[in-house]
């Protein structure tokens, strides 16, 4: 959306495009009110866009944290329903190995089936065949109902559906200040990220879901609010090594989860504390793969020999109990905080803690609020709203005539990426069929619609929308040619090589902490492809989108 | 099976070594993996265009400025200058038509319309003689439908910039049509398959179609002649006006020319060319190397006098990098690689990478190093000598095809 457009009062404003903002803007949509999303990068520039992966089962805090565990479930069986676009039913394993104690699978059993989980014993050698990737010498298992969720997928259909519901939208904006009047946030003051203007939108409500960043957006009214950066890094292989989730049964710590997503695996993660000034800048480290390597390959262990793509590192936003100022007593259960009541700051509120799993709650919960103070009656209807793409059993229904593909594969990737959606890919030309990612099957014809309908700027948010860089080539192939039909269809060629040589920059920065083997192989190609047989020289006032994965 | 020389790797270095010896009177076996840097390539050859970030015009005077470690230096300035010469002789004779010498640089075209320093550009390649100024006036920009590989708005930008004017057409032929059908077939050497014959009449007769008198040049994708010069001299012979080709993302048609022609000319030289083998194993005597294995002849060694490894870097699995090591996987020769990886690497891609300079240890007659010591009949050419940042300098093909050289006459000349 262009911010001409942008109307000078709304009755909410939300802060931060990851999924706890995309779904409060649907929520609050959703329920009538009127709605303006801003973000200063991209839709899932943070951690949304930065983890496993995972659609919890909810099994993994089952002994930990019951409360969270339940949520998770409840959240998992609803995105399965609204979201099947973005969910993948893989099913889960919790397996003992030989090192790990069998006696913590009776108290996880048992913990499970406290908090509505169905969690089955297995025999190993169950195990083994239902997923023949997990260590051969397992000594326990149990099967769970985890599943993989493209949180990417699941930001933008939630975005979709709030701009379906009147809601705008201006990602690139970053809040540079919340004007206050009389003890209320008055709007938000933003800044262009492209244009470099200012802009002050004037909103009854803002709600910060900024993520770790919401910390900072809170200070600039002086609110403080407790967070804990807490960095996880994980690492991509190459292919889908497993089908079905694998865990390790145990008090939940390093690299103990394995999981399939789309063409890939990911194995993460780690935790550990970081400083504020260092949650832009999430560099995974030598020992941070070093450990990820080590417990993965016991979990799979054909890991050690599987290439590696990249590794990536989030920064989870841990929020410590209000009452507890040393921060020791961390929740990592959701955190809605009205700062009139708090802080005695009106037209202010702050959604953080939780997870990924438990975005639509979270949203529900900030809508609540926000319909409670504004003094607007609407009910909550995400949970049973399916999200735009997941309307129809797309593919489903229609009983194959044969065993011919009546779609070419390009159309078929489409459509598992962007379900219903997928029908509004106009194949307009006839050359809107050629492919341009061979690795993840993008075709002309879909990357005109994300740029169309999805607020594609660049390179990185075309990647984040189709898939488009992520596969073996890292881009090698396709940014080139992914940049001219960018620079063309938006009118701006010079930008799209500047864009380039960051796209292709932003790939090495995950590549480089396990290049070896065929990673630096195509690291290599790449350089020599772009810079020797292109020429390509980065740009130095290119936009620097500094959180990316 | 016995030979003079044994060549392992068959891309630009191992061919221009085998030719050398070959022509020499040598009997020469090269064993190729199969692909090579050439099918990469741009169709130009750098000899030494950049020194420290500072761009050279002159590569004899470039020379003398780089550091000792530079495969250049080992060989010696004024004998990089005559093997340079030497290359493009023994290029012409494989019937490859290069413009350019060793004592300028020239500029060719990329895919963008960037300008990059070259020593040698094949014939039908668009070439500048400076970065300001190209002689052209208006200029006309060939693609095909569907066509992504190139592009033509890119070198429309850039050529504005330097004050010409052109236009872009869009053209088709019924068999590129039918190649379009499959969305992934439109690809360089798909289409170089079908450039030729009647085709290659009906492609000129559609750029002629659209030409104006006032048209000096005419570019199209690097898509024709896949396995000779042929087909471009047919073509530009039909064309009413100038007619040169813009590198494209690869596979290389032109590349993949210079490989085969290079080949070709190996074998009519009586040399023998093992493709899609390699080697698995070197027996040893005392400090010299006495006979291989490969993958697909064993139990049957190949006995040599001498032996050239020319298996490029990472690339081309020259050198393979494991977690926290990097191999030489031939032989496991001794290389010269920092212990730590975080030294390995810079965090902009665009940087001068140190993995890039990462190659084999050698003696000054590049003799290479088993656990410190010299293998005295076994010589590394090419990329995999490391010493220098090819990409930087922009001198891939030289130090392959002069270090090439090299080592031939140093075996030449053994007494």
């Amino acid at each position: 959306m262009d911010k001409k457009h942008c109307k000078k009062h709304y009755d909410v404003i939300v802060i931060g495009a990851g999924a706890t903002g995309a779904g409060t803007a649907r929520d609050c949509a959703m329920r009538g009110l009127s709605t303006l999303l801003v973000e200063r990068f991209d839709f899932t520039a943070g951690a949304t866009g930065r983890n496993h992966g995972l659609l919890h089962s909810g099994a993994r805090y089952a002994v930990t944290d019951r409360e969270s565990a339940t949520e998770c479930i409840k959240e998992n069986m609803i995105l399965r329903k609204i979201a099947r676009h973005c969910v993948e039913e893989t099913g889960g394993l919790f397996v003992t190995l030989p090192e790990d104690d069998l006696e913590y699978q009776k108290k996880f059993v048992e913990s499970c089936r406290l908090s509505g989980i169905d969690a089955e014993v297995i025999d190993p050698a169950e195990a083994l065949r239902l997923e023949p990737a997990v260590n051969p010498d397992i000594i326990g298992a149990v099967k769970v109902p985890d599943g993989a969720v493209d949180p990417f997928r699941l930001t933008t259909a939630n975005a979709i559906s709030a701009r379906q519901h009147g809601a705008d939208i201006l990602t690139y904006h970053e809040v540079v200040d919340l004007p206050v009047s009389n003890g209320r946030v008055t709007g938000v003051e933003l800044l262009d990220r492209h244009t470099g203007e200012r802009l002050v939108v004037d909103a009854s409500l803002v709600i910060n879901a900024g993520g770790i960043w919401g910390h900072l957006i809170a200070k600039k009214v002086g609110v403080t609010i407790n967070m804990f950066p807490a960095k996880g890094a994980l690492l991509i292989f190459g292919h889908r090594v497993n089908n079905t989730v694998i865990n390790r049964c145990r008090k939940p710590a390093d690299a103990d989860i394995l999981v399939p997503g789309d063409t890939i695996s990911l194995i993460g993660t780690t935790s550990s504390r970081v400083p504020f000034d260092q949650v832009d800048n999430m560099d995974v480290t030598q020992e941070e793969v070093d450990v990820l390597l080590r417990e993965g390959v016991k979990i799979a262990p054909s890991l050690a020999y599987t290439r590696i793509l990249r590794a990536y590192a989030g920064v989870r936003p841990l929020v410590a109990s209000d009452d507890d100022p040393s921060g020791r007593t961390i929740s990592r259960g959701i955190v809605c905080l009205d700062h009139a009541t708090r802080d005695g700051l009106e037209g202010f509120i702050t959604i953080t803690g939780g997870k990924l799993m438990t975005y639509r709650l979270m949203a529900e919960w900030a809508t609540d609020m926000a319909c409670r103070k504004l003094g607007h009656t609407g009910v909550c209807r995400t949970a049973e709203t399916p999200l735009p793409g997941s309307e129809e059993n797309v593919g489903e229904d229609k009983p194959r005539k044969s065993h011919i593909i009546e779609m070419s594969t390009d159309q078929l990737a489409a459509q598992g990426r962007h379900g219903s959606l997928s029908s509004e890919i106009e194949y307009k030309s006839d050359t809107d069929d050629a492919l341009v990612c061979e690795c993840e099957e993008v075709s002309v014809g879909e990357i005109k619609y994300a740029i169309d309908k999805l607020h594609v700027n660049n390179l990185v948010n075309l990647r984040r929308r189709t898939r488009l860089g992520m596969g073996t080539c890292q881009g090698g192939l396709c940014a080139c040619r992914a940049a001219a039909i960018l620079g063309n269809e938006l009118g701006k060629r010079d930008e799209a090589l500047c864009d380039l040589a960051s796209f292709v920059n932003e790939r090495w920065k995950g590549m480089m902490p396990v290049a070896w083997g065929q990673t630096l192989v195509e690291a290599q190609f790449t350089s020599w492809m772009y810079e020797g047989v292109c020429g390509l020289e980065p740009c130095k006032d290119n936009i620097k989108e500094t959180h990316q994965q | 099976m016995k030979y003079n020389s044994i060549i392992i790797g068959g891309g630009l270095s191992g061919l221009l070594a085998g030719i050398r010896l070959a022509k020499a009177g040598q009997k020469v076996a090269i064993i190729s993996s199969g692909q090579s840097a050439l099918h990469f390539s741009s169709g130009s050859f750098g000899l030494l265009g950049s020194v420290d970030g500072h761009s050279v015009t002159n590569p004899v005077e470039g020379i003398k400025n780089l550091p000792a470690v530079h495969p250049y230096s080992k060989v010696g300035a004024e004998k990089v200058i005559s093997h340079a010469a030497e290359v493009k002789n023994l290029l012409s004779e494989a019937g490859l038509t290069f413009k350019g010498d060793a004592t300028a640089n020239h500029y060719h075209l990329t895919p963008i319309g960037r300008c990059r320093p070259a020593w040698l550009t094949l014939d039908d390649y668009a070439t500048c003689e400076d970065l300001a100024a190209i002689k052209w006036k208006k200029v006309a920009i060939i693609n095909f439908k569907g066509y992504l590989d190139f592009y033509p708005e890119f070198i429309a930008d850039e050529l504005k910039k330097k004050g010409i004017v052109s236009v872009s057409y869009t053209l088709s032929l019924p068999d590129l049509e039918r190649l379009r059908k499959s969305s992934s077939e439109m690809r360089a050497t798909a289409i170089a398959k079908y450039l030729k014959g009647d085709n290659l009449d009906l492609f000129a007769t559609e750029i002629n179609r659209v030409l104006t008198p006032d048209i000096d040049m005419v570019l199209i994708p690097a898509v024709v002649g896949l396995d000779s010069e042929k087909p471009l001299v047919d073509l530009r012979s039909k064309v009413k006006a100038p007619l040169s080709c813009v590198p494209v993302i690869p596979m290389s048609v032109g590349g993949l020319r210079c490989q085969m022609a290079l080949r070709r000319y190996f074998e009519s030289l009586g040399g023998v060319y093992f493709l899609g083998d390699s080697v698995s194993s070197g027996y040893m005597k005392a400090a010299r190397m006495v006979s291989v294995e490969t993958v697909n002849l064993a139990p049957v060694s190949l006995f040599a006098d001498n032996f050239i490894l020319a298996t490029g870097s990472f690339f081309s699995h020259g050198l393979v990098a494991e977690p926290h090591k990097v191999v030489e996987p031939v032989f496991n020769l001794d290389v010269r690689v920092p212990s730590d990886r975080d030294e390995w690497f810079r965090k902009n891609l665009f940087e001068a990478q140190p993995f890039m300079e990462f190659g084999v240890d050698t003696d000054p007659q590049f003799r290479v190093k088993k656990d410190g010591k010299v293998i005295e009949n076994v010589y590394a050419a090419g990329a995999i000598l490391g010493g220098c940042n090819p990409l930087k300098e922009e001198s891939g093909a030289g130090v392959a095809t002069v270090t090439a050289l090299e080592v031939a006459d140093l075996i030449l000349n053994q007494k």
